[in-house]
C-alpha cells in the first residue's frame, strides 16, 4: 500500500512559502492542475484494483480538499492583507468640502402658509379675490358708504377702468373676499383669504402694498366669545407659545359691530421682543361681529344668521415671530436679506411636524 | 384728539386715580396713544431774578449774569440779546433737562467762566417757537415759583383716537360722559347762563338750499374789545397744542374742543347786507383764512353776504370778515351743515380743518343753540359788550333714532348671558332712554350719538361699557368638517410651485405690484394698465409681467456687489385694470455663474438649458403623469429670438417660456450679464384634480437591457429632437429611451452640418434580445433618422 506521506510533507512545506497570487496558483498547478502530482495519482487509481484503489481513492480525495482549503484560505488571507494595503494608500482629505446650496423661501410666503396650516385645522378653507376689485365690493358692500369718514383713512389707490359708474381701485384690505365668497356660498362658511392689499401711502412705517389675512365665520350661532376663542388658539399656536395675554378692546370698522381691536402682551429683553408675556401691548388685528348690513348686501338673512371677520397684517406678524424690523425691506430685494430671514423650501409649515 | 386732565375734571366729578382713568379710557374704545406729564417735565423751573448782568470776559455775545433764586444767588453765563438787570426768567437749574432737546444742565466752565443753570426760551421749553430770546415774566411773580403753574403746565396731557364713529368724543364733554358711564364718577353739567338779548340782530340770515345747511344761528354783538385771551383760557388752548389767537377766535376754539360744537365769528361791520348760505356758484372763488385761494364749484356750501362769499360751511371762514384786534362788532354762527356735503367739499378742495373733522362726521344738533350760549358767556365776560337776541334760519331737527332690542339678541351675539337688569343701566348711563314691552326694550337714542342705528350697535355699547375682558372664550372646534379641501388645486399648485422652484436654488423675492411704464412697452399695453394716484412717477402702472421688477432687482444687486443670481417671483401680472385680468405666473431667473471654480470643479455659467430643465421639471412636477411637452421658437419679443423657447404642453396652450433676455430689453434696464429667464403662466396649466390615488400598473422586466451608440450628420438647422423622436417611434415597445449624448460642429463634417451622437437603450418584456433582433432594430433606426432628418450615419 502506498502511503502518501511523502506528499502531505511536500505539500505542506510547499504552502508555507506563499507570497502572493501568483505563488498559490503555483501551488494550485502542481498539486491540482492536468499534470499536477495529485491529478497523476488520481489516473493512475485505474490501474489499481478492488479494495486498493477504493483506500488509494479517499485517500488522495482528503488530501485534494485538504489542498483546496489551503488554496481558499491563504487567497483570503492574502487578499485581505491586499485590499489594507490598496485602503491604507487610498486616502482623501476630508477637510475638502463642496457645496449644495438651496433657494429660500420668502417671509411673507412663510407666515402666510403657517396661517393657512392654523386655520386648515380648525376647518377654515382658503378663499380669494382679485388685487382690481370694484368700489362696490371694496367700500358699499362692506357698509361704507361713499362719503364715509373710515374711506378717508384708507387713501385709495384708483385704476382707469370701471364698474357700474365707479372707478375700480387697488383693494384697501382683503375683505372684499368676504363679499365674492358669501355671494358665492351659502352659511355656514368658514374662510380665510390671504392676499396683497394697497394703500397710497409710502414711509417708515408704510408700504404701498402689503399683505393681510381676512377670517370669516358665518353661520347660525358664532358669536364674539368664538371669535375671542378662534384668535386665542390662533395666536397661541401661531407665536408657539402656551403663555398669551390678549386684550380685545373697542374700535371700529364700518362692516363689523361690535368691532375689536386685538392686542397682546410682550416685554422687551435687550433687543429681543418676548410675545406672550408681559404689561405692554402690542396692537395686532382687528376683528368683531359681522355688520347685518353687510349680510343683508349679500342676501344673506341677518335674523337667521350671524357671524365674525377678522384681518390682520402678514408683515406684522412676521415682524413680530421672526425679529424683522424695517417694514419696508421685505420688498427691497436685498438678497443678503432675503436669504438671512428666509426659509428652507423644505420647511413646510405643517401642524404634525414644525410650523416654523 | 388732546386733552388735559384738568380740563377733564371740569366735566367729570371723580375718585378715580389718573392710570385707572387711563386704563378705562382705551377699554371703552377711546384708546390711549399719548400721555404727556408736563407737570413732572416742567417741575424743575422756577421763577429767578438776573440780579446783575455784565459782559463776558472771553466773548463778546455772552454775558455773566448772578441771579436770584430764592434759596440762593446763582451765576449763569447766558447768550440770550434780551438779558436784562432786573428781569425775571425762567430757570433750569442745574440737573434739570430741558424738554426741547433732553439736554440734562451740569455745572460747567463756559469760556473759562463757572456757570450754574441755565435762563430759558420758550422754545427751549418745548412751549412755542420762539428762540430769539429767554422768557421775559411779569415783574409781579414771586422769585422761586414754580414755572408750570405761571403757564398752567401743572398738568397731564392726553391724546386718544377716535374712531370714524364716535363724533360724541371730540369734545372734552363727551370723553367725560363716556368715562361716567363706564363708573369713573358723575358727569357735572357746566352752568351756562342764557343772556336773552337785548336788541334784535342787524344781520338777516336766508339759508337759501336747507339740504346743505339745515340750520344757522346767528347772533349779533357790539362794542366788543378784541382783546388778548386770559391766562387760564390762552393755558388750555396751549396745554393741547393750539396757537391763542385773539379772544374772540380763542372762545370759539374752546367751545369747539370743550362741547364738540364748531363756531365761527365774522366782523360784522365788513358783512354787506344780510348772510345768505347757499351752493357756490361755478367760478367763485374765495380766500380763505389759511391764505389760499379756493376755486368753488356748485353744490359747495358757501357763507355769503349780498355781495360775497365769507366762508366754507362748516369748513372754513375767510380772510375778509376775520377778526382782528379792531374788531368792534361782531356775528357768531353755529350752525348745522350736511355731513356728506361736508366732506366731499373738503375733499374737492383739500381742506383739512378742526371744523370739517366734526361736520363730517355728525355734529349733535341740540348743540347749535347751546353752543351760542356758551360762547356768549364768555364773550361778554372777556371782551365785554352786548349781545342781540339769536336769529335763527332753518329747523334744529332732534331726529333721534329708535331701536329696538332685546336681551335675547345682545347676549346671542354677544356669546354670554346679558339680563335687562344689567343692561338697562348700561343703556340709560350713556343716555339711552329705554321702554319695555315684554322682552322688546325700545332705546330711545341721545341726539350725540348718531352713530346708533340698530340693535347691533347697542350690542356693542353694551360691551364697551360692560368691558371687552369680559367675553368668555368658546371652543370653534367643529363636530363635522364644513369644508372639503382647505386648498383647491390652484391654490395647492401655486404653493407647490413656490417650494419647487426655491429647493432648486432661486430664492423668492417679493416685489410690487406696479412698476415703472418706462421699459414696460415691450411686456404689455401700459395704457391699459395706468393708476390714477400712483405713490410715485416710477411706479405708475399695474405690472403688466413679473420681469421688469425682478430685472431691478437684478440692478440692485448688483450694486451690492452680487454677480450671480437665482432669482423667482410667483404672483400676479395683469392685462388690464380690470378685475379678471390678473394672472398668477411663476417667473424665474438665473444669471452669472452657475458653479465657481474650485479645487473640483471649472467655473461655468448659467444658460438657458438650465432654466429649460428648471421649467420643465417644474411642470413635471406640478402635472405628474403623461402628457407631451414641446417646445418652438414663438417667443414674445422680450426674449432674444434665437435662444428662446415657448413650452406647450399636449399641444394645446402654451404654458410657458424659457430663454435669455433680449439685449435690448437688458440694455433699457441697464444689465450686461447675459439673462437667462423661464416663465409659467400656472393658470394655463390644466387642473387635472386626481381622480385615484392609485399610481399606474407598474411592469417589470427582467430581461436583459442593451445599449447602442448612433451617430448622424444632419443639417444645423435641423432640430436635434427630430432625431430623438424619430429614432423612439421605431419600437415603441423595445426602445425604451433615446440620450442624446454628444453634439459636435465642425467643418470638417460639411458646411452647416453637425454630428449628434444618440444612445439607444432595448429591452424585451418577452426575450433576451439576440444579436440578429438587434441589428435588424438598429439598422431601421437609422433608416427612420436619416429619413426624416436627412442626414446620414456617421459609421
Amino acid at each position: 500500500m502506498k502511503d502518501f506521506r511523502e506528499l502531505e510533507t511536500e505539500i505542506k512545506k510547499a504552502s508555507d512559502k506563499f507570497t502572493n497570487i501568483e505563488s498559490i496558483n503555483e501551488f494550485r498547478i502542481k498539486f491540482l492542475g492536468k499534470k499536477g502530482i495529485i491529478s497523476l495519482e488520481m489516473k493512475e487509481l485505474a490501474s489499481l484494483s478492488g479494495d486498493e484503489r477504493k483506500q488509494h481513492a479517499e485517500k488522495l480525495n482528503k488530501i485534494k480538499d485538504t489542498v483546496l482549503e489551503i488554496i481558499a484560505s491563504k487567497t483570503e488571507e492574502l487578499n485581505s492583507e491586499e485590499l489594507e494595503k490598496k485602503l491604507n494608500s487610498e486616502t482623501l482629505d476630508i477637510t475638502l468640502s463642496t457645496s449644495k446650496s438651496y433657494g429660500t423661501i420668502h417671509p411673507i410666503s412663510q407666515v402666510i402658509e403657517e396661517v393657512i396650516t392654523i386655520f386648515g385645522d380648525l376647518d377654515f378653507f382658503v378663499a380669494e379675490g382679485p388685487e382690481v376689485e370694484t368700489d362696490y365690493n371694496n367700500f358699499t358692500a362692506l357698509n361704507t358708504s361713499e362719503h364715509h369718514p373710515a374711506r378717508q383713512m384708507h387713501d385709495t389707490f384708483y385704476v382707469e377702468t370701471e364698474t357700474d359708474g365707479m372707478p375700480n381701485v387697488l383693494r384697501t384690505h382683503t375683505s372684499p373676499v368676504q363679499i365674492r365668497s358669501m355671494l358665492k356660498q351659502k352659511p355656514p362658511i368658514r374662510l380665510i383669504a390671504p392676499g396683497k392689499t394697497f394703500r397710497c401711502d409710502n414711509d417708515q412705517t408704510h408700504s404701498p402694498m402689503f399683505h393681510q389675512v381676512e377670517g370669516l365665520v358665518i353661520d347660525q350661532e358664532s358669536n364674539m366669545s368664538h371669535l375671542k376663542g378662534c384668535l386665542e388658539i390662533f395666536l397661541k399656536t401661531f407665536f408657539e407659545t402656551d403663555k398669551l395675554n390678549m386684550r380685545f378692546r373697542p374700535s371700529h370698522f364700518p362692516f363689523t359691530e361690535p368691532s375689536a381691536e386685538v392686542d397682546i402682551g410682550y416685554t422687551k429683553k435687550g433687543n429681543q421682543l418676548i410675545i406672550g408675556e408681559g404689561e405692554d401691548w402690542l396692537e395686532i388685528l382687528g376683528c368683531g361681529m359681522v355688520h347685518p348690513n353687510v349680510l343683508e348686501n349679500v342676501n344673506i338673512n341677518s335674523n337667521e344668521y350671524q357671524g365674525y371677520a377678522f384681518g390682520m397684517g402678514i408683515e406684522r406678524l412676521a415682524m413680530l415671530k421672526y425679529g424683522i424690523s424695517d417694514l419696508r425691506t421685505f420688498f427691497d430685494s436685498d438678497l443678503r436679506w432675503n436669504k438671512h430671514y428666509g426659509f428652507s423650501p423644505l420647511n413646510i409649515p405643517s401642524i404634525i411636524g414644525d410650523l416654523s | 384728539m388732546r386733552f388735559s386732565y384738568s380740563w377733564l375734571t371740569e366735566h367729570l366729578k371723580t375718585n378715580a386715580h389718573f392710570e385707572e382713568i387711563e386704563k378705562k379710557l382705551t377699554s371703552i374704545g377711546l384708546e390711549v396713544e399719548d400721555i404727556q406729564d408736563t407737570g413732572k417735565a416742567y417741575q424743575d423751573f422756577i421763577v429767578g431774578q438776573v440780579l446783575e448782568e455784565k459782559k463776558h470776559p472771553n466773548a463778546d455775545k455772552l454775558k455773566l449774569c448772578k441771579v436770584d433764586i430764592g434759596k440762593e444767588k446763582v451765576d449763569v453765563v447766558c447768550g440770550a440779546p434780551n438779558v436784562e438787570k432786573g428781569m425775571k426768567v425762567v430757570y433750569a437749574p442745574v440737573g434739570s433737562t430741558i424738554p426741547v432737546n433732553q439736554m440734562k444742565i451740569k455745572a460747567a466752565k463756559i469760556r473759562g467762566v463757572e456757570s450754574y443753570g441755565m435762563m430759558c426760551s420758550e422754545y427751549e421749553l418745548g412751549i412755542s417757537n420762539e428762540h430769539d430770546g429767554i422768557i421775559r415774566l411779569e415783574e409781579k411773580e414771586t422769585i422761586g415759583r414754580s414755572f408750570s403753574e405761571i403757564y398752567g403746565l401743572n398738568d397731564i396731557v392726553i391724546e386718544i383716537g377716535i374712531t370714524p364713529n364716535r363724533q360724541d368724543c371730540l369734545g372734552v364733554k363727551g370723553i367725560a360722559r363716556d368715562l361716567a358711564s363706564a363708573g369713573m364718577g358723575e358727569l357735572l353739567e357746566r352752568k351756562i347762563s342764557r343772556e336773552k338779548g337785548s336788541f334784535k340782530s342787524p344781520i338777516k340770515i336766508e339759508i337759501k338750499d336747507n339740504k346743505i345747511c339745515s340750520a344757522f344761528a346767528g347772533r349779533y354783538f357790539r362794542n366788543v374789545k378784541n382783546t388778548e385771551s386770559p391766562e387760564w383760557l390762552k393755558n388750555k388752548l396751549k396745554s393741547i397744542g393750539l396757537r391763542p389767537i385773539s379772544a374772540l377766535v380763542d372762545i370759539t376754539n374752546f367751545v369747539m374742543y370743550d362741547e364738540n360744537r364748531p363756531l365761527h365769528v365774522y366782523d360784522a361791520d365788513k358783512i354787506d347786507g344780510k348772510i345768505i348760505v347757499r351752493s357756490a356758484n361755478d367760478g367763485e372763488s374765495f380766500l380763505a383764512l389759511d391764505e389760499k385761494d379756493y376755486h368753488l364749484k356748485n353744490g359747495m356750501c358757501v357763507i355769503a353776504d349780498e355781495k360775497k362769499v365769507l366762508g366754507l360751511g362748516g369748513i372754513m371762514g375767510g380772510e375778509s370778515t376775520g377778526c382782528s384786534t379792531e374788531t368792534k362788532n361782531v356775528l357768531l354762527e353755529s350752525a348745522l351743515f350736511d355731513e356728506i356735503n361736508t366732506a366731499k367739499t373738503g375733499r374737492n378742495l383739500s381742506i383739512l380743518s378742526d371744523a370739517r373733522y366734526r361736520f363730517e362726521r355728525g355734529i349733535d344738533p341740540n348743540s347749535t343753540l347751546k353752543g351760542i350760549d356758551l360762547a356768549t358767556q364768555l364773550i361778554l365776560e372777556i371782551c365785554g359788550g352786548e349781545c342781540s337776541e339769536v336769529e335763527l334760519a332753518g329747523n334744529i331737527k332732534e331726529n333721534k333714532n329708535e331701536v329696538a332690542t332685546s336681551s335675547s339678541y345682545i347676549s346671542r351675539r354677544l356669546g354670554f348671558e346679558v339680563s335687562d337688569k344689567e343692561l338697562i343701566p348700561i343703556l340709560s348711563s350713556l343716555g339711552i332712554e329705554t321702554s319695555q314691552t315684554g322682552d322688546v326694550i325700545k332705546c330711545l337714542i341721545p341726539s350725540w350719538r348718531q352713530d346708533i342705528q340698530g340693535e347691533a350697535d347697542i350690542s356693542e355699547e353694551v360691551i364697551r361699557i360692560k368691558g371687552y375682558e369680559n367675553i368668555p372664550t368658546s371652543n370653534i372646534r367643529l363636530k363635522s368638517k364644513i369644508n372639503k379641501n382647505i386648498l383647491n388645486f390652484a391654490q395647492k399648485k401655486l404653493m407647490k410651485a413656490r417650494h419647487f422652484i426655491a429647493s432648486i436654488e432661486y430664492d423668492e423675492l417679493v416685489t410690487f405690484s406696479f412698476t415703472d411704464s418706462k421699459n414696460c412697452e415691450v411686456f404689455g399695453n401700459i395704457n391699459k394698465l395706468k393708476i390714477v394716484n400712483p405713490i410715485s412717477e416710477d411706479l405708475d402702472i399695474l405690472r403688466p409681467n413679473l420681469l421688469p421688477n425682478l430685472l431691478q432687482a437684478i440692478k440692485k444687486n448688483k450694486n451690492r456687489n452680487f454677480d450671480s443670481f437665482s432669482i423667482f417671483e410667483i404672483g400676479s401680472q395683469y392685462r388690464s385694470t380690470s378685475p379678471e385680468d390678473q394672472l398668477n405666473v411663476a417667473c424665474g431667473i438665473k444669471s452669472g455663474i452657475k458653479t465657481e471654480k474650485s479645487w473640483k470643479n471649472i467655473q461655468t455659467e448659467f444658460d438657458i438649458y438650465d432654466v429649460k430643465q428648471d421649467l420643465t421639471s417644474l411642470i413635471d412636477y406640478l402635472m405628474p403623469g403623461n402628457k407631451k411637452i414641446s417646445v418652438s421658437n414663438d417667443c414674445p419679443s422680450w426674449y432674444h429670438p434665437g435662444r428662446s423657447g415657448s413650452i406647450k404642453i399636449n399641444n394645446s396652450v402654451i404654458a410657458g417660456y424659457f430663454g435669455e433676455l433680449h439685449p435690448r430689453v437688458a440694455s433699457q434696464f441697464k444689465i450686461k450679464n447675459k439673462i437667462n429667464i423661464f416663465e409659467l403662466y400656472l393658470d394655463e396649466l390644466p387642473n387635472t384634480e386626481k381622480k385615484t390615488t392609485n399610481k399606474p400598473v407598474l411592469n417589470l422586466s427582467d430581461f436583459q437591457i442593451v445599449t447602442r451608440d448612433f451617430a448622424f450628420v444632419i443639417d444645423k438647422k435641423v432640430k436635434s429632437e427630430e432625431v430623438v423622436t424619430s429614432a423612439s417611434k421605431v419600437d415603441k415597445e423595445l426602445i425604451r429611451n433615446v440620450e442624446i449624448f454628444d453634439l459636435f460642429e465642425d467643418d470638417s463634417l460639411g458646411k452647416d452640418k453637425k454630428s449628434i451622437a444618440i444612445k439607444v437603450t432595448l429591452q424585451s418584456n418577452e426575450k433576451t434580445l439576440a444579436e440578429n433582433d438587434i441589428s435588424e432594430i438598429s439598422s431601421k433606426i437609422i433608416e427612420s433618422v436619416e429619413k426624416s432628418t436627412s442626414g446620414t450615419v456617421r459609421s
